[in-house]
């Protein structure tokens, strides 16, 4: 196998908003960067989103969420950052180099240091019936709707009262689609009150303590069969899509694969690679950031973003040890305020236990 | 006086003109109502996460912060009118188009519908999106409960009661080399306990999605059966590519 070699200074992973904002931050202290995503779009998790995003102004608050993908793409393209789309990165070996599979041909890469800002996948829960045509995460789901216009189904039962389950349920009504509840095993609701309100406010009645027993249908879904765990009572609501929301985690498989040491932290989404609150991931020239590094929030995703940028410029030579430390400071302030309150406390916790261990 | 107002007082002013109500309760990362109300009636100050906190005093019920907030947590109160009705104006999002002169549905926290409701005016929330701000008339009972407005109402039933057992039935956890849940627990029954020592024996995790998909249930299953931390579990060791690609490009063909 002899595939064509190149080299760069820093290679971003990943073109979402934590991607997208390392790149800005090296790139404008001087280091060529190249950024490498598999979408055929540029902007991560926030081109899918259609609602305004929660989040402090400076993070674009209150703009939808393609729009603030639109802003940071123009920011990276004036800094003068190499953006590939279609480039899907299938390795990540322990020598340092990335394998490249682009529009081109597979290639390889050799940078002197790299941003593992990859975000995350969802998790999924099985039961019986779970592979039925009708059955998918949210994210599928909300692909159908926001960017193809099609709808997943007349009648939806959502599983996962989070975030993600609450804004998709408000998604898919949006788009037309009855939504005939939204079951949530645990006893409360995880997503912000002013989502829940949102939905409720349509109509869509919340079942908390409720778990998917199994999932009934001959060619597509029909029915969803759920217990209730308080009551013991089971129920069916017949529906023609089941879209599960039960979270999301970090999606760090070329960290592993380079080598770094993977922990689990529940507060974060499951495994993700151990890091210091520079966004080193403990190997040489090895930075993570966002949702591949504990699942949060764009706004924090982006903060250590510019973290992880900051960090490779300075080693890279490129920023002056003080002017990285000052620059450092003013994010790990932001980063503080954004996990503040009853939501952003644990994840704060989690995120500390790693530093200091 | 609350961080939100004091609601007798919002109540009183609405008699003068449109005042906002702010429905915002929990201390979330989020501030963009400051940034666009002109007129510092709301202010969230230097951490992002706490409340808003709104002095109706100073609103003059422009309707920019009902426009900017994610949450639709705001709205406008206005009880100028001789009548003696309220008027509201509320953020909309909904495919099914509203105009003036339409009767709406006013609905309540819970979706339930109050009755119908005259709008009077629409405008466009921004340039780029077909959200807008409904004004809609309504009667005075109604206006402290109003929290949305729809064309049509969802009518989506109850769910039905199963009667009799439920017995647990298997079902796959890994799709793509065929392994079921009882087949996992077995497999913790023979003293595997992590999924590493599984993959030297099965094929799991090996197939198409290379674990993707099962991972993190096989974990969840492996440190319930085997009593052993997550992280003791551990993860597949991760081989390339982590991304299907045909083995053709993989010899420098382009195709
Ligand atoms: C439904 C929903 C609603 C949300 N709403 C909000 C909100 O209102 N406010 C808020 O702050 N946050 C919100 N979030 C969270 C926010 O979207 C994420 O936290 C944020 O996008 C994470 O950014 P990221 O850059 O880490 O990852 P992502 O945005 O996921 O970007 C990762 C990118 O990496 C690419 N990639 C992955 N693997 C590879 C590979 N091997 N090779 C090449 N490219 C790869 C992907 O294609 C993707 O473009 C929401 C999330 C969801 C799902
Ligand atoms: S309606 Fe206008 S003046 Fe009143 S709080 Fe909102 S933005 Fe400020
Ligand atoms: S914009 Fe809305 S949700 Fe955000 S702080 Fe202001 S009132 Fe609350």
């Amino acid at each position: 196998m002899n595939l064509p070699l190149e080299h760069t200074a820093l290679a971003v992973v990943g073109a979402g908003p934590a991607g997208l904002c390392a790149a800005v931050e090296a790139a404008r202290s001087g280091v060529p960067v190249v950024v490498l995503d598999e979408n055929e779009r540029a902007g991560g998790q926030l081109f899918k989103q259609v609602h305004r995003f929660f989040g402090s102004r400076r993070h674009g608050a209150g703009k939808r969420g393609y729009e603030i993908a639109d802003d940071l793409i123009a920011e990276c393209l004036r800094a003068g950052v190499d953006i590939r789309l279609g480039s899907s990165v299938i390795a990540f070996f322990p020598e340092g180099e990335l394998m490249v599979d682009g529009p081109g041909g597979v290639y390889l890469v050799r940078p002197q240091a790299v941003v593992i800002a990859t975000g995350a996948s969802e998790k999924t829960i099985a039961f019986p019936g779970w592979t039925l045509p009708g059955i998918m995460g949210a994210g599928a789901a909300q692909t159908l709707v926001n960017v193809h216009g099609v709808l997943p189904g007349k009648r939806v039962l959502i599983a996962g009262a989070g975030n993600v389950g609450l804004i998709v349920s408000y998604q898919l009504l949006q788009a037309g689609a009855d939504v005939v509840g939204i079951v949530e095993a645990s006893h409360g609701v995880s997503g912000y009150e002013v989502h829940l309100d949102r939905v409720r406010r349509e109509g869509v009645p919340i079942y908390p303590g409720h778990r998917i027993i199994s999932a009934r249908g001959r060619d597509g879904l029909e029915a969803v069969v759920v217990k209730d765990l308080r009551g013991g009572r089971t129920v069916l609501f017949e529906a023609d899509s089941l879209c599960m929301a039960v979270g999301m985690s970090p999606m760090a498989e070329l960290a592993a694969m380079r080598g770094c040491r993977m922990v689990f932290r529940e507060e974060l989404g499951g495994f993700l690679p151990w890091h210091d609150e520079k966004m080193r991931a403990g190997l040489q020239g090895v930075y993570v950031a966002g949702d591949a590094a504990g699942v949060e929030e764009a706004s924090v995703a982006m903060e250590e973003g510019r973290m992880s940028g900051i960090s490779a410029a300075e080693e890279m030579g490129s920023m002056k040890k003080r002017q990285a430390a000052a620059r450092r400071a003013a994010v790990s302030r932001r980063l503080a305020d954004l996990r503040r309150g009853p939501y952003g406390e644990a994840r704060m916790a989690a995120k500390c236990s790693l530093y200091c261990a | 006086m609350g961080e939100s107002g004091d609601i007798d007082e919002i109540w009183r002013r609405a008699e003068g003109g449109a005042v906002a109500i702010l429905d915002c309760r929990e201390e979330i990362p989020c501030d963009p109502c400051e940034a666009v109300c002109a007129r510092g009636a709301i202010v969230v100050g230097k951490n992002v996460c706490d409340l808003p906190r709104y002095d109706p005093g100073l609103c003059n019920g422009c309707g920019r912060c009902v426009a900017i907030c994610p949450g639709m947590a705001i709205y406008l109160l206005d009880r100028s009118s001789r009548d003696g009705g309220a008027r509201l104006t509320l953020p909309y999002e909904m495919k099914e188009e509203i105009k003036a002169g339409d009767e709406v549905w006013a609905l309540d926290e819970d979706g339930s519908p109050l009755g119908k409701g005259k709008v009077v005016k629409t405008a466009k929330m921004n340039k780029r999106d077909h959200s807008l701000l409904v004004t809609v008339d309504v009667p005075e009972e109604w206006a402290l409960k109003v929290r949305g407005v729809r064309i049509r109402v969802m009518s989506i039933g109850e769910p039905l009661e199963v009667r009799g057992c439920q017995r647990e039935e298997d079902h796959l956890l890994c799709r793509c080399e065929e392994i079921s849940r009882s087949q996992a627990r077995e497999y913790a029954a023979m003293g595997f306990n992590s999924l590493r020592a599984l993959r030297r024996f099965s094929r799991v995790g090996l197939g198409y999605c290379q674990g993707r998909f099962c991972q993190a249930m096989l974990v969840d299953e492996f440190s319930t059966a085997a009593f052993r931390d997550r992280e003791g579990v551990g993860v597949f060791k991760v081989r390339p590519p982590v991304r299907p690609v045909k083995l053709g490009r993989l010899g420098g063909e382009n195709g």
